[in-house]
């Protein structure tokens, strides 16, 4: 399993424009090409998730999550936002690097958590961080990713 | 366009899956050590919230609601490709097919569910 089976280059931005929490998310919501209606629960979805406790995992990346119903499968998107916004995040710094990652409920290959893990993994990684800021094309995060082996 | 109260139902049911994954030791562990997330009280604020949204629910559809609920852990299910995803019977063509499919409430006439056009 690799994280390129889930993610495709239009679900890559690297240059958001949201500036707050909310703003974000739903710009990363906007990448998976999902319909209005389904945003709107989707964005629910990873409210909710964000107010049992923020997906900001420190150094600058967060890794939003939900299941819903609205989608048939797995997706996920990668957002980058220069300047940062406050996700009120571990370590209490702003968060640059976004990881959205929505799931169906009944995910027969059941990868969400194993996405999870290495999206965490990878996040956890002491260059990532470094080398996400210096991406200057969605092809050089999927080229990252795969020097990476994720 | 989609019915306010199936809008709710998919949203009950979406917590509801939130919280069972939650609740299984494999996740609580990711979300512990990942997130640093206290698991026990996310449970509780679940509860809480799907109880309030449960409360919320026209009464009719929460009677409804409340007798599938008593027959199966999922009261609603996606029809993906003509097919519920419930019983796994095909739903009528007609019905699969018409354009503003969740504009309305419908249930699978096979298991009872009700019933979310995902494609």
């Amino acid at each position: 399993m690799e994280l390129r089976e889930f993610l495709a280059e239009d679900a890559i931005q690297l240059d958001l424009k949201g500036e707050s929490k909310d703003e974000v998310l739903k710009e990363l919501i906007g990448l998976l090409g999902v319909d209005e209606k389904s945003q709107g629960i989707l964005f629910k979805m990873l409210k909710r998730r964000e107010n049992l406790g923020s997906t900001g995992i420190g150094k600058g990346i967060a890794i939003p999550h939900c299941r819903s119903l609205v989608v048939n499968r797995l997706r996920v998107a990668f957002g980058r936002k220069p300047g940062g916004v406050d996700f009120r995040a571990i370590d209490e710094q702003p968060v640059h690097n976004f990881f959205l990652i929505v799931a169906p409920p009944l995910e027969v290959s059941n990868q969400y958590l194993p996405v999870l893990g290495r999206i965490a993994q990878f996040a956890k990684e002491p260059d990532v961080a470094a080398r996400l800021g210096q991406l200057g094309q969605p092809g050089d995060f999927l080229d990252l990713l795969a020097e990476k082996g994720v | 366009m989609m019915h306010a109260q199936l809008e709710a139902l998919l949203e009950i049911q979406d917590l509801k899956s939130q919280r069972r994954e939650l609740a299984r030791e494999t996740e609580r562990e990711v979300q512990e050590t990942v997130f640093n997330l206290s698991v026990d009280d996310a449970l509780e604020e679940l509860d809480a919230k799907i109880a309030e949204m449960e409360e919320a629910l026209d009464p009719p559809v929460r009677a409804r609601y409340r007798r599938m609920a008593g027959k199966h852990p999922r009261v609603v299910v996606p029809v993906i490709r003509g097919t519920c995803y419930g019983c796994f019977v095909a739903v009528p063509t007609a019905q699969a097919s018409q354009a503003d499919r969740n504009a309305e409430i419908r249930s699978c006439q096979n298991c009872g569910r009700f019933l979310y056009h995902v494609d």
